[in-house]
Parts: structure tokens; C-alpha cells; sequence
């Protein structure tokens, strides 16, 4: 059964469906998130007066944001709550009488949409290096290959932690804010608001021991061409107990909270 | 004016109702805004970890800026921000008959309907963290000084709303589950932003095409060195020139809207 290109083919569909604001936001967000990093950090670089700070030019820094904003839609996707929303609401019943599990059936929903938007992180990278006087050379391209395996196996493990996080909505009533609260952490505490260099040395310290860097500047540093191959496998290898360890919770929450989803909605 | 200050009021008690429903969603949204905040002052934090100037002004200066730009999101992410998100889905279900048949003017129902209960504490704490700011500034506050700054942030919180709006507003036309909100939430970082760090057409397209500077920006820069006459004009005519931008495309969305069958 090839059910998984029925479920693929329909959620880009999905993806497709109203493709002016699909283009605008994705354009417009990329763009204005781009701008205004840069322009910030100009004015940082030159209040310095330097033109390298914690081993990033402004011109990699430049780099840097433009693949900050599609990596967090990579790592996240759109749907905050698309598990609790329809836990609460009754229409998880679908999920019950699909010849999957839910399981299955959310994490390739949630992977079709990071591969679409790795598809645009690719197209954007490329087109940015093409005005670059280095131009598009093997090197790049292997580096971009290799950020963009790490950024959709981030992606799974993110993933995994969103649905362990949504399937306490069968005790709680609504638990949009806490994925909220888990999508700043990410993003602050991973290094989408500035490269973690910039962080205290004792804050990265303890920061190693958390999954954050591994699913926002571990993918980064490796599209940029930044992490070196014995990194890239440790983070690959964290990032896969960590994939089990949620994976785990989520089965458990779901083990321990079945018997409380009536099917009608709490 | 009573009768709306009334419903206004009515608007409130349904909301706190409707926020006591979902107890836990309540702590974790106050939760929530603490992290919100903690990240944004964090953020400066650790960049002045590295330099002493961000778009001209110091750690101190910039902390006020940040409690403005607080302030100003907390104000709309209470009183607007709930109301906007569902904004779509009335036009897109026909839900908005419902409003354009009552007595009072739609655009105030649809704008300030839901009060969002859980969004005061923030609200609060970021006006908390506002008067600190100023509390702990080193240099004198005069009156006038304060006074034009709190008039300047009044008109950051309408500048807000509209440019907010005008990012649903083209639901009508294109009947998409959220307009441009989410070009709108991307779009807002640059109201977290020194204006002075943008230049050239970037610097234009912030402060008269897309005025996000001057929400809060400018009404920093009232305060920490001032601003000149021209800039306090140009203020009040963008501001001016948006609201009724907002009101016309209103309008004109309100002609195109085809009720259920849209």
C-alpha cells in the first residue's frame, strides 16, 4: 500500500491551496526577517568598529538569517496545537478509524510540510550563493545537502516533542501556550535569534546538555558549512536519543490518556 | 458613547467568564508572557554582552525602548490581537452577517468583542516593567517629556491595530483561513528595533509605508533625546493618513463581502 503518497499528494495540496498568500508570506517573511537581522547587526558591527565578532562577518551573519526563518518553519511547521485542537474538539476520531496509527499519519503529515519548506531553503540558499563572488561550487552544495538532511531529522525529533507536549491536552482542556512557550525556548535557547557564540561561555555550556542547539544551530552551522564532520555525527547521535526519549513520552501519554477521550470532545 | 462604554463593559464580563473555562490554558498564557518577556529583555542583554551602542542608545536607554514595544504588544494582545484572529473565519463562514446587523458599528464589535482575560496579567506585567524602566532611568524626566512620550505610545497602540487590520483585511478577497497575520507577526519585529538602525528605502518602508518604527521606536526616541517638529508631523500624518487607509479598504472589503456563500 502506498498510502503514504495519498497522504503526501493531500497535504500538499493543502500547502497549495491558497498560493498567493503562500508565496506572499513565505517571500515577505523571509525577506523582511532577513533585512531586518542584517541591519541590526550593521549597526552592531559598526558601533564596534570591527568587521569580525565571535568568528562571524557581517556577510555570514547575512548568511546566518537567511536561513534562520525557513529553518524554524523546517523545525516547527505552521500548526501549533494540531493535535490538542483536535483532541478537544472530537474530530481525533478520525485518527481511530484511519488503517494507520495516528502516530504514523502525523509525523509524515508534519514531514511532508518541513521537506516542502526544505525545498525552499534550498532554492533561496542557491539563489542567494549565485550573486556571491564564490558562486555555487560542490563544497556548497555538499554542505546544503547535509544541513538539509539535519535540518528534516531536527524536524522529527521536534516533531516528536510537539506530540508528547499536545497529548497532555487529554488531561488538560487547552495547551496552545505551553507549544508557544516550547517554540521560544527553541528558538532563543537553539540560536535563532543569534548565533549561540554570542551566548556566555557558561550559558553554551549548559545549553550542550539540552536539545536546543541541536535542533537550530547544529543544522545552521552545518548548511554554513560551519560544523565540522565529527559535530555534525555527536549532534546527529543526541538528536536520535533525544527522538527516542520524546517518542517514548508521547507512546506513554497516549498509553495512560486513551481510555480518557471520550470522542465527543472534552 | 455610553451605550459603547456599556457593551464595552458587557464585552469584559463574558470575557472573564469564558477565560475561568479553561484554568490550566490560563496559568500557562501567563506563563507564557513571562518567557515573552524574559526572551525579549534577554536578547538585548546578551548583545550588549558585545557592544556598547545599538542603533545609537545604551543598555539603558534601549531597556526603555524595550518596555515600550512590551507594552504596546501586550495592549493589543489583550484588547485586539484574539478578536483578529478569528476576524477570517467570520468572513469566510458567513459569521459576519451576525455583526452587520446589530445596532452598533461593526468594526468596534468585531474589533474589541474579546476582551483576552488571560492576556491582562501580561498586560500588567509589562506595564510594570515599563514604569520601572523610566523609575531607574538616570537622567531627569520632565512632564512634558513623559506626557508626550505616554501621548506617542497611545498613538503607537492605534498604528498597531491598523496596520494589523489591514493584514486581515484582504481575507474578503482571497478567502484564505488567516490573510496575511502571519506576514503581519514576521513583519512586527521591526517595531522591536531601534529605528535607527534602518536605513535608506528600509528605513522608508518603516517609518511611512509600513510605520512599525513608529509604534514604539519613535516614542522612545521622544523621550530618551527628543524629536523635532518635522518628525512629530511626520508622525501625526502617517498615523492620520493610515487609520483612514484602514477605514477605506474597510469599506471597500465590506462592498465585496458575499455573506455565507463567500
Amino acid at each position: 500500500m502506498n498510502w503514504w503518497r495519498f497522504v503526501v499528494a493531500n497535504e500538499i495540496r493543502k500547502i497549495l491551496a491558497f498560493r498567493s498568500d503562500f508565496w506572499v508570506t513565505f517571500l515577505g517573511q523571509t525577506l523582511v526577517l532577513i533585512l531586518i537581522a542584517r541591519a541590526l547587526w550593521q549597526s552592531i558591527f559598526a558601533a564596534n568598529n570591527t568587521e569580525v565578532m565571535e568568528g562571524f562577518t557581517l556577510p555570514m551573519m547575512t548568511l546566518y538569517y537567511i536561513i534562520v526563518p525557513i529553518g524554524n518553519k523546517i523545525l516547527t511547521g505552521e500548526n501549533v496545537g494540531f493535535l490538542a485542537r483536535e483532541i478537544y474538539d472530537g474530530s481525533f476520531n478520525r485518527y481511530l478509524v484511519y488503517p494507520i496509527s495516528f502516530f504514523q499519519y502525523k509525523t509524515l503529515t508534519y514531514l511532508t510540510h518541513s521537506v516542502f519548506y526544505a525545498l525552499q531553503l534550498v532554492l533561496i540558499y542557491l539563489l542567494f550563493n549565485f550573486f556571491t563572488p564564490e558562486g555555487i561550487t560542490l563544497n556548497l552544495l555538499a554542505n546544503l545537502a547535509a544541513g538539509v538532511s539535519v535540518f528534516i531529522f531536527a524536524s522529527y525529533v521536534f516533531c516528536m516533542l510537539a506530540m508528547a507536549i499536545e497529548l497532555i491536552s487529554l488531561w488538560a482542556d487547552n495547551i496552545w501556550s505551553l507549544m508557544v512557550m516550547v517554540r521560544f525556548f527553541v528558538y532563543f535557547l537553539g540560536g535563532s535569534y543569534m548565533p549561540l557564540n554570542f551566548f556566555p561561555d557558561w550559558a553554551e555550556k549548559i545549553l550542550n546538555y539540552t536539545p536546543f542547539p541541536y535542533l537550530v544551530s547544529l543544522p545552521i552551522r552545518t548548511t554554513m558549512g560551519l560544523a565540522s564532520s565529527s559535530e555534525i555525527q555527536q549532534g546527529l547521535i543526541l538528536l536520535l536519543s533525544w527522538a527516542i526519549l520524546f517518542h517514548l513520552m508521547a507512546k506513554l501519554l497516549w498509553h495512560k490518556g486513551e481510555s480518557r477521550y471520550s470522542g465527543v470532545g472534552i | 458613547m455610553k451605550r459603547y462604554l456599556r457593551l464595552y463593559l458587557y464585552f469584559l464580563q463574558f470575557s472573564f467568564s469564558k477565560a475561568m473555562e479553561f484554568r490550566v490554558d490560563f496559568t500557562f498564557r501567563i506563563l507564557m508572557d513571562v518567557i515573552y518577556f524574559v526572551v525579549n529583555i534577554l536578547l538585548f542583554k546578551v548583545l550588549f554582552l558585545h557592544t556598547d551602542l545599538i542603533g545609537g542608545w545604551t543598555q539603558e536607554q534601549m531597556m526603555v525602548f524595550v518596555g515600550s514595544y512590551l507594552l504596546v504588544d501586550s495592549f493589543n494582545m489583550t484588547v485586539f490581537a484574539t478578536n483578529l484572529w478569528w476576524f477570517p473565519s467570520y468572513i469566510n463562514k458567513g459569521d459576519l452577517d451576525y455583526y452587520l446587523i446589530r445596532p452598533v458599528s461593526p468594526l468596534f464589535f468585531l474589533s474589541l468583542r474579546e476582551f483576552s482575560a488571560n492576556s491582562l496579567m501580561n498586560l500588567l506585567m509589562s506595564l510594570a516593567f515599563f514604569i520601572y524602566t523610566l523609575v531607574s532611568y538616570s537622567a531627569p524626566i520632565g512632564m512634558g517629556q513623559l506626557i508626550g512620550f505616554i501621548l506617542l505610545l497611545i498613538n503607537g497602540f492605534l498604528i498597531y491595530y491598523c496596520i494589523q487590520m489591514l493584514m486581515v483585511l484582504p481575507v474578503f478577497w482571497t478567502h484564505s483561513p488567516r490573510g496575511f497575520i502571519d506576514l503581519f507577526y514576521s513583519l512586527g519585529i521591526a517595531m522591536e528595533r531601534p529605528d535607527r538602525i534602518f536605513k535608506g528605502w528600509l528605513r522608508i518602508f518603516f517609518t511611512v509605508v509600513i510605520p512599525f518604527s513608529l509604534i514604539a521606536s519613535y516614542p522612545a526616541k521622544y523621550f530618551i533625546e527628543g524629536l523635532d517638529t518635522a518628525a512629530l508631523i511626520h508622525v501625526t500624518l502617517v498615523s492620520v493618513t493610515l487609520w483612514l487607509v484602514m477605514l477605506y479598504v474597510w469599506k471597500k472589503a465590506l462592498q465585496s463581502y458575499s455573506s455565507a456563500s463567500s
